[in-house]
């Protein structure tokens, strides 16, 4: 009886890798845990992208939960969204936008030309639809390092607080917004 | 086809030439550097330090690097200061959690369990052996047959 129990164990070995290495092939290496889940929106003061005159800041975000959708228009995944974030935005979520400039770079010597930029994120969110109350322009990319962004898109999710309960990696789809920020949308209203 | 070579052997001169563009104050400092932009990892060429990799978030997690070291942080304030960004990823030393505890114990455990596996059968095979009067004469046979053969 023994022996036989003992001459089980490659056995079970076997299946617990084999389970192990199966689950791998599902697992998705790009969503990573980041370190801003749970923590409050670190602090900022950012100019509008339409306006440099109008600054934001951490503060004026608090009161209301949120999405920040992290884009930029030379990412094609985030125009790919835009339509469906436009959706939830009639359905009545509040959507800012964190313009994501990938292009700029002083240490290169590159030029950065606003008036360019504006006409263009016109222009593709008059063909999209537009899902943002107002855009966030972080044209170095400080907020973005602070939130531990790593491209574009990127999506988080804060409550009333000012608490960032979820980042999302790569575009917001009907399946992804079912199974991920619906139920917490919906533990926040309750 | 000579002169094409220098010239490219010149090119590639003045290429590596513009990689020292990073200025620190001492050299401990260039070497801290050097060594956290290698073992910090790129949260988006996933697999590559940020060292080697050309992504727009690797530049400027160097960027960074260099800034926090230039004001003096230590290296491990540089780390902690990234993992509160990106998280336990963007470091290639994983941290002893709950969850990760398994990749220090397991290789412990089975080397302790392989030895004690083996003691325990010796112990078990010599504990089994019982050597009777049957077994010495089965013994002065064997020995009586080959000694004959030999001769």
């Amino acid at each position: 009886m023994n022996r036989k129990l003992l001459g089980l164990i490659p056995f079970l070995i076997f299946i617990l890798l084999c389970v192990f290495l199966y689950q791998g092939l599902f697992g998705n290496p790009r969503e990573l845990q980041t370190g801003r889940i749970g923590h409050t929106m670190p602090s900022f003061t950012l100019p509008d992208l339409m306006d440099e005159q109008k600054q934001w800041q951490d503060k004026d975000l608090i009161g209301d939960v949120y999405l920040l959708n992290v884009w930029g228009t030379w990412c094609p995944t985030c125009i790919a969204e835009l339509s469906y974030l436009t959706e939830l935005k009639e359905q009545g979520v509040k959507i800012i936008g964190l313009y994501y400039e990938q292009a700029y770079d002083p240490d290169f010597g590159d030029q950065f030309d606003i008036n360019k930029l504006r006409a263009e994120v016109q222009a593709m969110l008059a063909r999209t639809g537009n899902p943002y109350q107002f855009n966030i322009l972080d044209l170095n990319r400080t907020l973005a390092l602070d939130l531990g962004v790593s491209g574009a898109p990127e999506t988080f999710l804060v409550d009333k607080k000012g608490t960032i309960l979820l980042h999302h990696t790569g575009d917001i789809n009907q399946r992804v917004w079912r199974s991920k920020f619906a139920p917490k949308i919906m533990e926040l209203t309750q | 086809m000579k002169i094409v070579m220098v010239l490219l052997l010149i090119l590639c001169g003045s290429a590596t030439a513009t990689e020292d563009k990073y200025v620190f104050a001492s050299e401990e400092r260039a070497a801290t550097f050097r060594e956290l932009t290698h073992e910090l990892r790129c949260p988006k060429c996933q697999n590559q330090n940020i060292a080697d990799s050309d992504a727009v978030v690797a530049k400027d997690l160097r960027d960074k690097v260099l800034s926090l070291v230039n004001d003096g942080k230590s290296k491990q304030e540089v780390i902690d200061y990234m993992i509160d960004r990106y998280g336990y990823f963007v470091h290639y030393q994983p941290p002893v959690t709950p969850a990760t505890i398994i990749l220090w114990v397991l290789p412990v455990l089975i080397v302790v369990i392989g030895f004690g596996f083996i003691v325990f059968r010796q112990k078990k095979a010599s504990r089994k052996q019982t050597w009777s009067s049957e077994d010495e004469q089965k013994l002065a046979k064997l020995i009586q047959q080959y000694q004959r053969r030999e001769q």
